[in-house]
């Protein structure tokens, strides 16, 4: 009961620092260079988000530097990527705050407001808020490569596991190509 | 025969015309961006170009300045660091400057800031950034 109470005010404590973090790293930088940031959002030509993400967090270019085997190079490229994708972090958040700010002034007048739908927008926005302070948190504490590798991993001991318990493995199949016979 | 050339040769509008007598004679896009950059004020940030204007008008000439400008940031923002490399490398080599003071003058004035076109993504202006600054450290290295 003690531990699950420790538990959880650890994990609140941990939401609250990410959105204060988060708030706090946007209102910098959003004080420090707003008209720019304006001017440069009104782009037609820009990439969607997830594209941009994918050529920030692109595994090329993180080989063609590792490549090189230069330990000066590989520490700069780290650098250089998290400033990026911090930056990526923190637009998206912003913008999605900005987009939920007008949002908020628009059904102020609308007469035919859904509970259930405000709600599931508002959650999907908290969880999103969460997700952008928790990135940048990653980001910070290890590089923005950390999830990618993360995965990796998992991918590496599922493979692991798999090898050392044959059987299991065997079930798994039977059991995905039950699942994709079903689909 | 002649007419047949001639139809070749004339262009329909100063988009044709900027890309394919101007910027195709251009050996990378690095080069292309220096240029259009170029041709665009520091106080107005306004494009101008002479002959361009001359054939199809001031306003005509600044559209197509501006949006060739903006095609070939966001084809550059957007190639691997591999790429930017080779890009980086043949404009030295345009450049016929010494490579070693080239880097130099690159990474110590960082002229490429300028090259960035108005009302572009700011993550992609941050990742080019970025990526040039890298890609004149592994032509840097690659000196050593």
């Amino acid at each position: 009961m003690m531990a699950a109470f420790v538990f959880g005010s650890v994990a609140a404590f941990l939401v609250v620092l990410l959105v204060l973090m988060n708030r706090g790293d946007e209102a910098k930088e959003f004080a420090s260079s707003e008209p720019h940031h304006q001017a440069r959002h009104e782009s037609h030509d820009s990439l969607q988000p997830t594209e941009l993400a994918i050529r920030i967090f692109s595994r090329d270019d993180r080989e063609f530097i590792a490549l090189t085997r230069s330990a000066r190079l590989q520490s700069l490229y780290q650098t250089e990527r998290r400033k990026v994708a911090s930056h990526w972090v923190r637009r998206t958040s912003r913008e999605v705050s900005m987009i939920m700010h007008s949002h908020r002034l628009n059904s102020r007048q609308s007469p035919n407001l859904r509970v259930s739908t405000e709600a599931k927008l508002f959650c999907q926005y908290v969880q999103l808020r969460f997700l952008c302070g928790l990135l940048l948190f990653l980001i910070q504490l290890f590089s923005p490569h950390a999830l990618r590798d993360l995965a990796f991993y998992a991918g590496k001991l599922y493979q692991r596991i798999g090898g050392a318990l044959p059987g299991a493995a065997a079930i798994d199949r039977a059991v995905s190509s039950g699942n994709s016979a079903t689909l | 025969m002649l007419s047949d050339v001639a139809k070749l040769v004339t262009m329909n509008n100063a988009d044709d015309d900027l890309q394919h007598r101007t910027l195709a004679g251009m050996q990378c896009n690095l080069a292309r961006l220096i240029y259009l950059a170029s041709t665009r004020d520091y106080n107005s940030g306004m494009y101008h170009h002479e002959g361009l204007s001359a054939c199809y008008g001031a306003e005509q000439a600044r559209g197509a300045l501006e949006a060739a400008h903006r095609e070939v940031f966001s084809i550059l923002a957007t190639l691997p660091i591999k790429k930017l490399v080779n890009e980086l490398e043949t404009y030295v080599r345009v450049s016929r400057e010494e490579p070693s003071g080239f880097i130099h003058a690159w990474q110590e004035l960082e002229p490429y800031r300028v090259a960035v076109p108005m009302e572009v993504d700011s993550t992609m202006v941050e990742l080019f950034l970025s990526n040039i600054r890298l890609a004149l450290e592994v032509l840097r290295f690659r000196q050593e």
